[in-house]
């Protein structure tokens, strides 16, 4: 199961994190998590809506602070956002103005690589994602299951080591989300990545990672971490599944 | 409206303007209202090469075009400005909204009277008129487009590299610039307005002025000619705008 | 306090709240209108061309009892303006709403019309004041006339698109629930595209508005837009200023009335950004 004992890529130690003064919820959101991810590992969190995978995400990007514990990456301290945290959004959050292929190129740009190479870097990931025909195309032109595609491109052209996914596929019909999950292993099976990916959906917790790790809300704490300890590609259907299934089901409700 | 237009529906889009074209030149050719005061299509082109030799007409417009293109330029430029620090720094806002807000209601044509009395009755005072007229619309939306901006926008941002005032630069102001673009529209077409009014009441030279003076000469096809003077500069800016803002730069938002 | 927002910052900008937010503006403007009073007490301020504000309320008063000019007190202009106003403006809407519901109904109509009204509309109203004068004389007449040829091309737009937007499903919704075509429009056309209509008058009240007030300014001396005019002719700066208070004041009223009317007329429907001005 596991080799030699790899150093953590993330350490979420002792966090808390307190609601911001004007909101209406009081008290904390989080309180005392402590999660480890190991480098290349695939860990979902699930949870009842409230229970504040949302806000553990954005400390792990780095987007917020926490009031109590500390965020760390390869042993240092998370300070702010960067581009060795890359990040794909519930509703893409692709930038209406630059086209498909101008939003992967987004992030190089800021690195100052020159242009010619961030060009060729895009389109290898626009390859990646299988959109090619559609790079020079408006996200307004695109449908959901393509934005999402772009957007994990555009998290990717920064060569980030961590992934970090909120609900990336919760806005789609359940067709498109199938076929986006199938392509987010594929994706990852090439780029070996660490991602942690929040989501709704147990089914699609189970599916993708090798971990599970359950938030209850109110305030947010770790409830259970489970290892799915199915080879890829997994069955929906099997036993096996259904088994972690009612696990998890009956952890959290 | 897309697509290709037939021949048939060419005729029918044309059958419109040749029908009023047609039925005026009769009401006109026929008498059927005295024709001193109701001049035909044709009588007004006389007037037009006749009495108003074009020189004239292009120094009128010149002088307009001057007026508003001041206008116009201080009040857009001035109200993106405010629009943007506003939209911005939340506590620039506070402060300024409040002024903008208490003096938005006043039509820029009932400024008039207190710009002659602050700037006389020359160029300043029709300026003024007119940068009100676009300052306001222009500073409320592009308000409008910076605070409405998708916080996911600068979320994803942040996680591709970017800190600070480039957040502004390359996220909030591309991002702000529909708002903007029709804030700029609205603007110009007021401007235009104010310029009409502010030549009618209170000028000595420009196209409204132009106007007046043919009415106090009894010259009622020089009137005319003016008006459809001033409607196709209004008409064709206004086609300008559209076209090299909202059908260009700025397609990725609009639909075409 | 500002906890931990650092590069999130952008996502929610700093700020005071809400309430304090509106204190601070009233604030800005007290202090404003202080400044000014104590420039004018100074002297730094021309007391003709920047009236303290205490002068304007006194102003305000003179207005409203004795009038200006005297014997006209600012209620008479009001309605003098107020008149013009509801005369074009309905003038317009009586004939703009139906002449859109037809045109917008009949696409060959739609189409022949187009240009005419966008030609019609490039016209400046107030550009056609002139001519107003010229055919039907320095009375009431040509004003009306002239408020109700520019509202009634904004009207008649707004309805031409409300009738073209009604909603595809909304018609075959009708059709299969059995409707004639006289039922069609009169129970589903019309009301799905009062909305829009609505947006329009609005629109074309707002200009109507506009409008009244610089056509005011030419050959008349009663109304809003005459009594600021006549102020100046006679140097009194103050009550040009007080005018433009109360022109402001008007303005607000007639959106505020609309807005009233409009959520009794239309409770089940939102605002419309859309609106072709």
């Amino acid at each position: 199961m596991s080799g030699p004992a790899a150093a953590p890529k993330i350490v979420v130690s002792h966090v808390s994190r307190q609601f911001p003064a004007d909101e209406p919820e009081r008290g904390l959101a989080l309180q005392d998590i402590k999660l480890t991810v190991i480098p290349n590992e695939f860990v979902c969190v699930v949870g009842r809506s409230g229970c504040g995978k949302t806000t553990l995400l954005n400390l792990i990007a780095g987007l917020l602070r926490p009031t109590e514990g500390e965020v760390l990456i390869d042993g240092r301290r998370v300070e702010g956002p960067g581009p060795d945290r890359g990040m794909v959004f519930q509703y893409s959050a692709l930038f209406p103005w630059l086209t498909a292929l101008e939003n992967v190129e987004f992030g190089p740009r800021n690195l100052g690589v020159p242009r010619n190479q961030r060009r060729a870097l895009a389109l290898e990931l626009i390859d990646l994602v299988r959109l090619r025909g559609f790079e020079s195309k408006y996200p307004r032109e695109l449908s959901g299951g393509m934005k999402q595609r772009v957007a994990i491109a555009r998290a990717l052209a920064t060569d980030p080591e961590v992934l970090l996914m909120d609900e990336p596929f919760g806005a789609l019909d359940e067709l498109t989300r199938a076929e986006m999950q199938e392509e987010l292993l594929r994706i990852w099976e090439a780029r070996r990545k660490t991602v942690v990916f929040v989501t709704h959906s147990i089914m699609e917790a189970i599916y993708l990672s090798d971990r599970v790790v359950i938030l209850s809300p109110h305030p947010g704490r770790v409830r259970k971490d489970v290892r799915i300890a199915m080879p890829r590609p997994r069955q929906r259907s099997s036993t096996e599944f259904m088994a972690y299934y009612e696990d998890i089901h009956s952890s959290i409700f | 409206m897309t697509g290709r237009y037939s021949a048939r529906d060419i005729w029918i889009s044309w059958s419109g303007i040749l029908f009023v074209l047609v039925v005026w030149q009769a009401i006109a050719t026929f008498g059927l209202i005295n024709p001193a005061i109701f001049p035909g299509p044709l009588d007004v082109v006389r007037a037009a090469v006749t009495l108003v030799p074009p020189e004239r007409v292009l120094s009128h417009a010149r002088t307009s075009l001057t007026r508003i293109a001041w206008g116009f330029s201080l009040g857009a430029g001035l109200g993106v400005l405010i629009g943007v620090a506003s939209g911005w720094y939340r506590r620039l806002a506070t402060v300024v909204r409040a002024p903008i807000e208490l003096l938005r209601p006043i039509p820029p044509l009932a400024w008039i009277p207190m710009a002659i009395i602050w700037f006389g009755l020359g160029e300043s005072s029709k300026v003024f008129i007119i940068f009100l007229g676009a300052f306001f619309p222009v500073v409320t939306n592009a308000y409008k487009g910076m605070t409405g901006v998708d916080p996911d926008l600068f979320r994803a941002a942040q996680t591709l590299g970017l800190h600070g005032w480039r957040l502004l630069v390359r996220v909030a102001l591309p991002a702000s610039l529909p708002d903007i673009a029709t804030g700029v529209r609205v603007g110009w077409s007021l401007s235009f307005g104010a310029l009409v009014a502010a030549e009618l009441i209170a000028a000595d030279r420009g196209l409204g002025f132009m106007i007046m003076n043919a009415r106090e000469l009894g010259q009622i096809a020089v009137i005319m000619y003016g008006i459809i003077v001033i409607g196709a500069l209004n008409f064709l800016t206004d086609w300008l705008i559209r076209e090299a803002l909202f059908k260009r730069r700025l397609r990725w938002h609009f639909a075409s | 306090m500002r906890t931990s927002t650092v590069a999130s910052s952008r996502s929610q900008p700093p700020g005071w709240s809400g309430r304090t937010e509106r204190a601070v503006g009233a604030l800005t403007v007290a202090v404003l209108l202080a400044a000014w009073e104590l420039a004018g007490r100074a002297g730094v301020l021309s007391a003709y061309h920047f009236p303290e504000p205490s002068r304007l309320a006194a102003t305000i008063w003179d207005l409203v009892v004795v009038g200006f000019p005297v014997g006209v007190t600012v209620w008479q202009h009001v309605g003098a303006t107020a008149a013009r106003i509801v005369q074009g403006y309905v003038l317009a809407a009586v004939l703009a709403i139906p002449l859109g519901l037809v045109v917008g109904g009949v696409r060959a109509l739609d189409q022949a019309s187009a240009p005419i009204i966008t030609f019609a509309r490039s016209v400046a109203t107030i550009s056609l004041l002139p001519l107003a004068v010229a055919w039907f004389g320095v009375g009431e007449l040509s004003r009306v006339l002239l408020i109700a040829y520019g509202c009634s091309w904004v009207i008649l737009t707004n309805v031409i698109e409300g009738v073209k937007s009604v909603d595809e499903e909304l018609i075959r919704a009708g059709r299969m629930l059995g409707s004639t075509p006289r039922q069609l429009f009169t129970r589903v056309v019309l009301p799905a595209s009062t909305p829009r209509i609505f947006a329009g008058m609005k629109v074309a009240l707002g200009l109507a508005f506009m409008v009244i007030v610089g056509v005011e300014m030419i050959g008349t001396i009663k109304g809003l837009g005459a009594l600021i005019m006549e102020a100046r002719t006679f140097y009194r700066s103050d009550a040009a200023m007080v005018g433009m208070v109360f022109i402001a004041l008007f303005g607000f009223a007639l959106s505020r009335l609309l807005d009233r009317l409009e959520r009794v007329l239309l409770p089940w429907s939102g605002s419309l950004e859309e609106v072709e001005r």
